[in-house]
Parts: C-alpha cells; sequence; structure tokens
C-alpha cells in the first residue's frame, strides 16, 4: 500500500507538471495581457504601461516567462495577483479554495447521500410511486440548465420566501462589530466537522470493541448526542451567531448542488442493485433469516456501492468545475468566483494559480477514492 | 442405516406450486408428500427443471414473486411454516431449517469475512450472546467441517470451491437447525473433493442428527448420502421408496431409465442409456402420466389419466404399470432399447 501511495505521487508529479504548463499556455494564448487591460485607460500614458508590463516580466520572450513560471510553481511561489496586488496568489487562494472545497465537498456528500438512499430504496420495491416520483423529478432536474435553476430557487427561497439570504458568504450587517475574521470564525467550523468525523468514527470503533449484540443503535445514539452537543457548545463561545451566519449561507447553495446532481447516483444505484439483488448471496442473506432491512443494506446496497463509488470521483470533480457557474449566481467567494474575476481582469497569475489548485484537488479526490475502493472491496489490492 | 424416530421432523403434505408466466401459470411442483424423520436423509433426483429446486425454495418460503403456493402443508416440527407471517418465517430459517445452496460459490458475500457471515446468522438467532462466543462456535463448526478456524478471517475470495463449500456447510449448521437442504451442494467440484465433502457432511448430518434433503440430478451421488429417494419428473414425485429398495428394483419405468443412464462400478459392464425425448413443457403438461410419450410401456390408461401410487413395503411409485421385482434390472436393457 504505501509503495502504491509512493507511486501515486509520482504519478501526480507529472500530471501536476502536464496541468501547469497546460495552463501556462493555454492563458498565453488568449490575446492580451495584463497591461492592455489599462490600453483602453486614457489616463494612463504608453510609458506607464510600458513600465508595467516590464515589471511583471511580461516583456521577457515567452520561454523564458515559461521556465521562470515552472520554477516558481514547484517552489510554491505563485507569485503576486494583479488585481489583488499586493497579496500574493498563495494568500488569496489560502483564503478562497477552503470555501469553495467545504461547499462543494458538503453538497456532493449530501447529493451523494440522497442518490445512494433514493437508489436502493427504489430498486427493492420496484414499480413503487416512489421510483416514478423520484426518476422523473431526479431526471428533469439533472437535465436542468443550472444558473436558470440557480437562479429560481434564489427567486423562491431567498425572494418570494424570504427564508436564506441571496448569496454571499455572509451578512454584512450581523458582522459589523464582530471582533473576529470570517476566516477565524470558518476555520474553526472546519475543526469542529473535522473533531465531528474523527468522534463518529471512534464511536463505531468502540461500539465493535464492546463484542456485545445488538448495540447497534449506541453509535447511532453517541452520534446523536454528539450533533445535538455541537451547536450548543457553539452558542457558549459567544460567536455561534457568526457560524450560524455562514451556515444560512451555505444552505441554499448546496440544496441547488444536491437537487440538480443527485439523480446520477440515484439512477446508477438503481441499476447497480437491481444486480447485486439477483446474487446468490443476498438469497443466502435471507436464508440466514436476516432481517430485510439487514438482507437491503448490509448485502445488497453494500455491494452495489462499489461501482457506484467509482462515480464519486467524476462528481467531485464536475462540482469543482461547476464552481464557477454556481459560485458566480450565487456570489459565494471562492476559487471560482475568483478564477471568473481574475481571467475578466486578466490577472493570469491568481488564474494560473487557481486552476492549478483545481487541478490539484482533481488529483487528490481521484487517489482518496482509489483509497476508499480499497477499502470497501477486499477483493481489490494495489501492490 | 440411522434410527428414526416415529414423529417426523418435516412432513410435506400435497404441495403445489406455480410460477405465473405470461404463458400462463407453469406448475412446476404438483402434489408433492413426503416425510423426513429425525437424523433421515431424503434424496431428491430428477432431471434439471422437474422442480427440485422449487421444493427447496417452498420449503425455505423464498419463492421469487411470482412464485404462488396453491395448495399444501408444511410442517416443520408441528408447525405449519406456510401459515407463519414473514416475520414469524424468518425466525425459522436457518434456526431450525437451514441450506447448502446450489451455487455454494457465491452463497458468501464477497465484501466480508467469512467467519463474519457466520457470526451474523448466529447473532440474527440469537444463538449466543457476544460476539467471542459467536466466533468460538464458529471456530467449532470449521473444525468440524475440516477447515482451520483461523482461515475464518480471510475472505471468500482467499478460499477454494471446495473451502467454500465446507465454509457454506459449516454457515448452514450454525444455529443447530432440525432440517438441513443441500441443494446440489457440489456440483461444481472436481469428483476427489466432491466425494470427501459427501462423507463429510453425510457424518456431520447422522452425528448431530439433523433430518437433511440431499437434491441432486445426480443418482449415483444421493445413492451413497441418503436413507430413502424420491424420485421427480415433471415437478411431481413419481416414486419414493428406501435407498436400497429402490436401487436394488424399481417401480417406475422412469427411475428405471435414469438409473441406467449413470456408469455402475460394481455392476455389470454395459452401454449407458440416454432417454430419449424431452420432458414435457409444465405450462402444457400432457394428460394422464406426464412420463408417458417416453415411456415404453405406455398404455391407453398411462395417456387418459394419473396413476394412482402402487405400494410394495414402505416404497411406492405412481405407475399404471409399475416395474416387478428383481426380473426389472435384467429386463431394462431389452426395455430401454425399445425406448431407444
Amino acid at each position: 500500500m504505501t509503495g502504491y501511495l509512493v507511486r501515486r505521487a509520482g504519478q501526480m508529479a507529472l500530471t501536476l507538471f502536464l496541468i501547469v504548463t497546460l495552463t501556462f499556455f493555454l492563458v498565453q494564448a488568449q490575446p492580451g495581457d495584463y497591461a492592455t487591460f489599462y490600453a483602453l485607460n486614457p489616463d494612463i500614458p504608453a510609458e506607464v504601461r510600458e513600465q508595467i508590463k516590464a515589471s511583471f516580466g511580461l516583456d521577457k520572450p515567452l520561454w523564458q516567462q515559461y521556465l521562470v513560471h515552472m520554477k516558481n510553481t514547484f517552489t510554491g511561489n505563485f507569485g503576486v495577483s494583479f488585481g489583488h496586488f499586493p497579496r500574493p496568489v498563495m494568500e488569496v487562494i489560502g483564503e478562497r479554495l477552503p470555501r469553495t472545497v467545504v461547499l462543494f465537498l458538503s453538497a456532493t456528500a449530501v447529493s451523494f447521500y440522497v442518490g445512494f438512499f433514493l437508489g436502493k430504496a427504489i430498486a427493492w420495491r420496484r414499480g413503487g410511486v416512489l421510483e416514478y416520483a423520484a426518476t422523473i423529478s431526479g431526471a428533469t432536474l439533472f437535465t436542468a440548465f443550472t444558473p436558470a435553476f440557480a437562479l429560481m430557487m434564489i427567486w423562491i427561497f431567498a425572494f418570494k420566501l424570504g427564508w436564506l439570504p441571496i448569496g454571499k458568504f455572509l451578512d454584512p450587517l450581523i458582522w459589523r462589530g464582530a471582533e473576529v475574521s470570517a476566516n477565524h470564525i470558518f476555520s474553526y467550523m472546519l475543526l469542529t466537522a473535522g473533531a465531528f468525523v474523527v468522534f463518529a468514527f471512534l464511536a463505531l470503533l468502540a461500539t465493535r470493541k464492546i463484542g456485545r449484540f445488538g448495540t447497534g443503535r449506541v453509535p447511532v445514539l453517541l452520534i446523536g448526542l454528539g450533533a445535538v452537543a455541537i451547536p450548543i457548545a457553539w452558542a457558549f463561545t459567544g460567536v455561534g451567531y457568526l457560524a450560524l451566519d455562514i451556515l444560512r449561507h451555505m444552505i441554499l447553495p448546496i440544496a441547488t448542488l444536491t437537487l440538480i446532481s443527485f439523480a446520477g447516483t440515484m439512477l446508477l444505484t438503481r441499476n447497480s442493485m437491481l444486480e447485486t439483488m439477483r446474487e446468490d448471496y443476498v438469497m443466502a442473506a435471507r436464508a440466514k433469516g436476516l432481517p430485510e432491512k439487514v438482507v437491503r443494506d448490509r448485502h445488497a446496497a453494500r455491494n452495489a456501492l462499489l461501482p457506484v463509488i467509482t462515480s464519486l470521483v467524476y462528481s467531485l470533480i464536475f462540482a469543482i468545475d461547476g464552481s464557477v457557474i454556481i459560485e458566480g449566481v450565487f456570489s459565494w467567494p471562492g476559487t471560482g468566483l475568483t478564477l471568473l474575476e481574475a481571467v475578466r481582469s486578466e490577472d493570469l497569475p491568481l488564474v494560473m494559480g487557481a486552476m492549478v489548485f483545481i487541478g490539484l484537488f482533481s488529483l487528490l479526490a481521484h487517489v482518496i477514492v482509489d483509497v476508499l475502493y480499497v477499502y470497501l472491496d477486499p477483493r481489490i489490492r494495489y501492490h | 442405516m440411522t434410527t428414526v424416530d416415529n414423529q417426523p421432523v418435516l412432513r410435506v403434505v400435497d404441495l403445489s406450486l406455480d410460477y405465473l408466466t405470461r404463458q400462463g401459470p407453469v406448475q412446476a411442483v404438483q402434489s408433492v408428500s413426503f416425510e423426513l424423520g429425525r437424523g433421515q436423509s431424503l434424496g431428491l433426483v430428477g432431471e434439471s427443471g422437474c422442480g427440485k429446486t422449487s421444493i427447496a425454495n417452498c420449503l425455505m418460503r423464498l419463492l421469487p414473486d411470482n412464485g404462488q403456493l396453491t395448495a399444501g402443508q408444511v410442517v416443520l416440527e408441528g408447525q405449519d411454516l406456510l401459515l407463519l407471517s414473514d416475520e414469524e418465517m424468518r425466525h425459522f430459517r436457518w434456526r431450525r431449517m437451514a441450506m447448502v445452496f446450489q451455487a455454494a460459490m457465491n452463497a458468501l458475500d464477497p465484501v466480508y469475512r467469512v467467519g463474519q457471515q457466520i457470526v451474523e446468522a448466529i447473532e440474527a438467532h440469537g444463538v449466543e450472546e457476544t460476539v467471542a462466543d459467536a466466533r468460538e462456535r464458529s471456530a467449532r463448526l470449521f473444525r468440524m467441517v475440516g477447515l482451520d478456524p483461523q482461515l475464518m478471517d480471510r475472505y471468500p475470495h482467499e478460499f477454494s470451491g471446495g473451502m467454500r463449500q465446507r465454509a457454506v456447510i459449516a454457515m448452514a449448521l450454525a444455529c443447530d437447525p432440525a432440517v438441513i437442504i443441500a441443494d446440489e451442494p457440489t456440483t461444481a467440484l472436481d469428483v476427489i473433493v466432491q466425494d470427501r465433502i459427501l462423507r463429510e457432511l453425510k457424518a456431520v448430518q447422522q452425528e448431530l442428527r439433523m433430518g437433511m434433503i440431499y437434491i441432486s440430478h445426480d443418482i449415483g451421488v444421493v445413492a451413497e448420502v441418503t436413507d430413502r429417494i424420491g424420485v421427480m419428473y415433471a415437478g411431481r414425485l413419481v416414486e419414493l421408496g428406501d435407498t436400497a429398495d429402490v436401487f436394488r428394483a424399481p417401480m417406475h419405468p422412469y427411475t428405471a431409465a435414469l438409473m441406467s443412464s449413470f456408469p455402475s462400478i460394481s455392476g455389470e459392464k454395459h452401454e449407458l442409456e440416454t432417454l430419449p425425448g424431452e420432458p414435457p413443457n409444465l405450462a402444457n403438461p400432457p394428460a394422464g402420466c406426464p412420463f408417458h410419450p417416453r415411456c415404453a410401456y405406455a398404455t391407453e390408461e398411462c395417456r387418459q389419466e394419473f396413476p394412482p401410487q402402487a405400494q410394495r413395503g414402505s416404497q411406492w411409485a405412481a405407475c399404471w404399470h409399475p416395474m416387478d421385482g428383481a426380473d426389472v434390472v435384467m429386463d431394462m436393457q431389452d426395455k430401454l432399447d425399445i425406448i431407444g
């Protein structure tokens, strides 16, 4: 396994090199540069423009720029953002990437869970009302035009009903006078989520260690308690209302993303489930006198999960790619929106930085799903 | 031969099953009745599609959606299983009647360790209280079927075919059932492994005094492990008797034909016979005795009416012209020549 991960890391480095190269030349292939952005501004004389060009190194030949760029990228120096001058690209991305990753990771997780849950339910009871309702609505939403659908969601839930904020990361009115920064609160929220996942895992592990039967409800109870304890703990910190504000801003984008994408997982799960339900080991599980729910979840659905999990990596990558659109519509200040703005203002270092990080995220998602697959299917071993 | 209690552990009365298809109902099992004593083993033989596996599925009440029980009783230890609700039936499965599957190779879930799958059955029926006890019990079962208990923590794909078969037998024994149904359990194995596992299965069955129903198309295998033998044709039980009696003197012409199509090691050398023709289409079975289109002895009454049971000691056959005594075997060669 370690050897495999090392080899995988090597492959990733190579892929990353290709991504950086491709990104560089793609960006160079577009007409104009950062200086031409000012060309239309009559207030800036031509000499100043040349000076800007020189100061950013844009007067050097292309191959020289490429080599410098490559060297900088692999030493972790992504340069200074033109648009957010003088902040370094790393700082801008460091601030925005977590927002994007958290939003789209949560959305993908929710969408995957909903899709898998519905998929196994409609396969188990074929021909029911649920099957028609879920398939028709899922397929309709799946094919909906994303920006239009997102706008419709905003119109209904934010504008007409007024339940949720219209967009953005936070509400400035609530944050006025707050003594901590949004990033500070957000990183603590991430920490809480991480701790909760670890806690849930430990609860499962500990229950198994007890070694008695009929303890299936214990971890559920523990995790439920944890879920209740978290908001209470946050309320005592005095900044809970700020975290709540960020959470409220996350609901609408996550709901929108879930609705447009759950059908993919659902239909895949359904088909996979119809296959595994015919397997002998499912019949054997039923013959063993296991409760129907156990036969469905622990045997049929558990095996049906294997091909579906492969699609998870695509869902993740599509979600991050789609962040340009979704973050645009919801004014969510993540990498997608940053990339869009950077492209518009010819902020080349930021464009390249954002694209490299999106590429890096895709590569990581791939490896994580591969490792997950080994864990889920004992027949697969990487050597 | 094993001693048999007076009270049968399993009694099947007049069992009938239809499969609903687009072409209409297919009568897969028709009026099948038999009894199984405690510690006794009964073989069910017949060609593919004669309803052997359907009977097994009826007994476990594991029928596909289009399967419909039209009549009958399955009385296990005094309880008619067909009257139970699904939830009540769930507690009978594996606890009182377990099964060794036809495709035992695939009866183990690939994503769980083999031992875990046995523990799971023990857990579902509350046979043991703790995981440790359940594992200990599984280890005992593993030893009983000739497997190293250390293999419990392996996955099914790490097992050979014979090991999987043993594991599946160990799994069937997990809850100490009163009856075990073995549905072609050794078909996928090579002959040597098959023979060894058969002997062990037989030994375990006698040691634990379980009733066993052994289903196979291979009459030679059935002869090896069973006390009584039932011959099935076109969804009906056409002959039933002590294995030795049936082999010495089959009463039904179909039984005789089935036996002569398998080689005998001890008997005289002769050409193997094949039975011409096909079993009838059960959606539209022939009138009278279903075997009459392939039978050399068929007369007018065979074509008209289903035959009554002809009795001879504890052996019976549903035939108008039951074959008689010792001359049958000598005679069989000529008769089969006529059929051919």
